[in-house]
């Protein structure tokens, strides 16, 4: 069985915006762990290029003639535009390789302390201690950039406190932006196929026009009877055809909620009224029938309601009564009564009733009714819900079918508030 | 002035739909009928006829017809019926107060827009109609909505000839503007509404009982048994009916 429009609409939403979150949740993740290896990649390259002090201690042999460095290990420090020596216990230097110039000879223990960590005459340096001796590692200038990081404990204490909460904004972060892109992008897909559906249905209104006007002008000219006939059927399925266009626009507008409800004071008691009077004004002698039931109360209540989408909804149930009714003579019976804050509008009709698949789809919740060849009715609900209320559909029990409609009332507009007053000419 | 006199300006780019309207008219009896396709097309012709009515699609190749409506109101007051393809147009209508006098949505029938062309002009230019004049005929009695007199023959009079025999009787305000609106919808449902909509445009809520009275009061003038009416017609619970 089909899946009705709006649930389907629901789990597509729904997948939209879970897969925008997978999406960018990877995306964040690989964003992270791509800057990372770069940064790391970068540092790799560093620790590569720096030749540390124990390496160079190794190659560092003492003979006779004082200290030499291995060839392997000079051609070494060389392409790395390194340079190195060796302090002993008391600061000065015993051996030293393509040391600057600007590089003293002897160093007291404040000099040392100063450089520890730093630079040293703008040299960034590394000083390693073996036994009574201090390998001390030159770079380039401006070839290292040096800084200490330090945090006090009670802060990495809050850091590990706060961790799993900044990754859970992070991660409805993501998921609001998710929503949002998801709404946006399915709001245009609406807003591109409402547009759509007004464009067609205009497009096929001009050339509908055409040929309703021209099938009429047929019937009501001196053909024969039977080429008469036949311009009657053309001029008939025209208008049929001119409802579902006007249907088709305002299922797309109402579905999506497109259509600002241009709400004012209506008396249903008169709107009743005259959607009963065109019908029956329309129909053929006989093929029509109407009891008017208003109860007194009614005649003074008002609904806030958008009027053409009111007459558009009472339209489509005496379209569909007058289309499925199965009788010559189609009875229909109306009836308007107040109940405490609400108004209620019954139609019935002496037709065939509604099949049990109809009534289950045309009662179904508000969220999962579907579309699908019951335009007409569908419609009603449509236009009902828009306006806060509820319209149930049922088969009376001697026969035909029956539409409850269940409206709020609104205030009494006070301009038109002037009771029944006698006048005399 | 007649009303087939009228010159009317059709602006509309579909070509077929231009000649069935223009068909239309000329059938019906109008003799001056111009059409446009396009607003550029529309001022031309505007300068060229001077049109007494123009009718006019919203949407036109070079433009829309609220745009060309704005501007034409800057030197001529002229009647427009806009002829709409969108149900958006009607609250666009509605909303830009531009004066247009009426609109329609297409697909139309042609008996509608014809009815609606000669009201607008009716109501613009007082136009008389010749196969619609000011006296009506119910049965034995003729009422002259021109004096608001009910002439009725007597009882055994020749039907038809009405001489100096027959009663007069003037009619109030009230039932004459009853009678109006249903004599203008001869034939169809009117509905209390609407009646007493006629009859108190400031606001007729709760005049309902009035209008009965009104009712009974003019069947007493034009029906040979008020209790038995055979013209002025109940249509239980929506209105009433002038046959």
């Amino acid at each position: 069985m089909k899946r009705p429009f709006f649930y389907r609409k629901q789990v597509r939403f729904l997948s939209y915006s879970i897969l925008v979150f997978v999406l960018a949740f990877w995306l964040t993740l690989l964003v992270n762990f791509f800057l990372l290896l770069v940064i790391l990649l970068k540092y790799q390259e560093y620790q590569i290029e720096y030749i540390k002090g124990d390496a160079i201690m190794e190659e560092l042999a003492l003979t006779d003639r004082g200290y030499e460095l291995s060839e392997d290990m000079g051609r070494k420090l060389d392409e790395r535009k390194q340079w190195a020596m060796l302090l002993d216990g008391a600061g000065k230097m015993v051996w030293s390789y393509e040391k600057p110039k600007e590089i003293k000879e002897s160093y007291t223990l404040s000099d040392m302390a100063r450089m520890s960590r730093w630079y040293l005459e703008d040299y960034p340096v590394y000083l390693q201690v073996f036994e009574d001796q201090i390998m001390v590692t030159g770079l380039p200038r401006k070839s290292m950039w040096k800084y200490n990081i330090q945090f006090p404990m009670s802060w990495m204490n809050y850091m590990k406190r706060v961790w799993f909460w900044v990754l859970l904004f992070d991660f409805v972060w993501i998921l609001v932006l998710a929503v949002i892109f998801t709404r946006r992008w399915s709001r245009s897909r609406e807003k591109a196929r409402i547009e759509w559906i007004a464009g067609i249905s205009h497009d096929i209104r001009t050339p509908l026009s055409v040929v309703l006007g021209y099938a009429d002008a047929l019937f009501s000219s001196d053909l024969k009877e039977e080429q008469r006939q036949q311009a009657a059927v053309i001029r008939h399925q025209s208008l049929v055809m001119k409802e579902l266009v006007e249907d088709l626009n305002l299922t797309s507008e109402l579905e999506y909620s497109m259509q600002a409800l241009r709400r004012e004071p209506v008396c249903p008691a008169v709107v009743l009224r005259e959607v009963a009077a065109a019908f029956l004004n329309d129909a053929r002698e006989g093929e029509l029938e109407v009891e008017m039931d208003i109860d007194r109360q009614a005649e003074g209540i008002w609904v806030s309601a958008d009027r053409r989408l009111l007459v558009r909804a009472l339209r489509n149930l005496f379209q569909n009564s007058l289309r499925h009714s199965g009788q010559k003579a189609t009875r229909i019976r109306l009836s308007l009564c107040r109940e405490r804050r609400f108004c209620r509008i019954l139609f019935s009709d002496n037709g065939i009733g509604y099949s049990r698949e109809m009534l289950r789809r045309l009662n179904v919740k508000k969220r999962q009714r579907p579309t699908q060849n019951i335009h007409g009715l569908g419609i009603v609900c449509k236009i009902i819900q828009a306006h806060g209320g509820k319209a149930v559909f049922g088969n009376c029990p001697g026969g035909g079918g029956v539409c409850k409609i269940r409206l709020w009332l609104a205030r009494t507009p006070k301009s038109d508030r002037r009771g029944n007053q006698g006048e005399a000419d | 002035m007649d009303l087939y006199e009228h010159r009317i300006l059709i602006v509309d780019d579909e070509p077929a739909l231009q000649k069935m309207v223009s068909d239309f008219l000329y059938k019906e009896g109008y003799r001056q009928v111009a059409v446009a396709g396009s607003c550029r097309e529309a001022r031309g012709a505007f300068e060229r006829e001077h049109p007494h009515l123009i009718l006019m699609d919203v949407m036109l190749p070079d433009g829309d017809g609220f745009g060309l409506l704005k501007e034409l109101r800057q030197e001529s007051e002229v009647p427009v019926i806009f002829l709409s393809a969108r149900d958006e147009d009607e609250n666009r209508l509605r909303g830009l107060g531009l004066g247009a006098d009426d609109y329609i949505t297409k697909p139309f029938l042609p008996r509608e827009l014809i009815l609606r062309i000669s009201a607008v002009l009716k109501r613009v230019y007082r136009a008389r109609d010749r196969q619609c004049d000011d006296v009506i005929w119910l049965g034995d009695c003729r009422i002259d909505l021109g004096s608001g007199v009910v002439y009725r023959q007597d009882p055994g009079g020749e039907e038809g000839v009405f001489d100096k025999t027959a009663t007069q009787t003037a009619l109030t305000a009230r039932e004459y503007a009853i009678l109006k609106k249903l004599a203008g919808n001869r034939g169809q449902i009117v509905t209390i509404d609407a009646l007493c909509e006629a009859v108190w445009p400031e606001g007729n809520y709760g005049y309902e009982n009035t209008l009965i009275v009104h009712i009974r009061r003019l069947r007493e003038k034009l029906e040979q048994d008020p209790s038995r009416p055979r013209h002025l017609i109940t249509a239980r619970g929506l209105g009433y009916k002038l046959v």
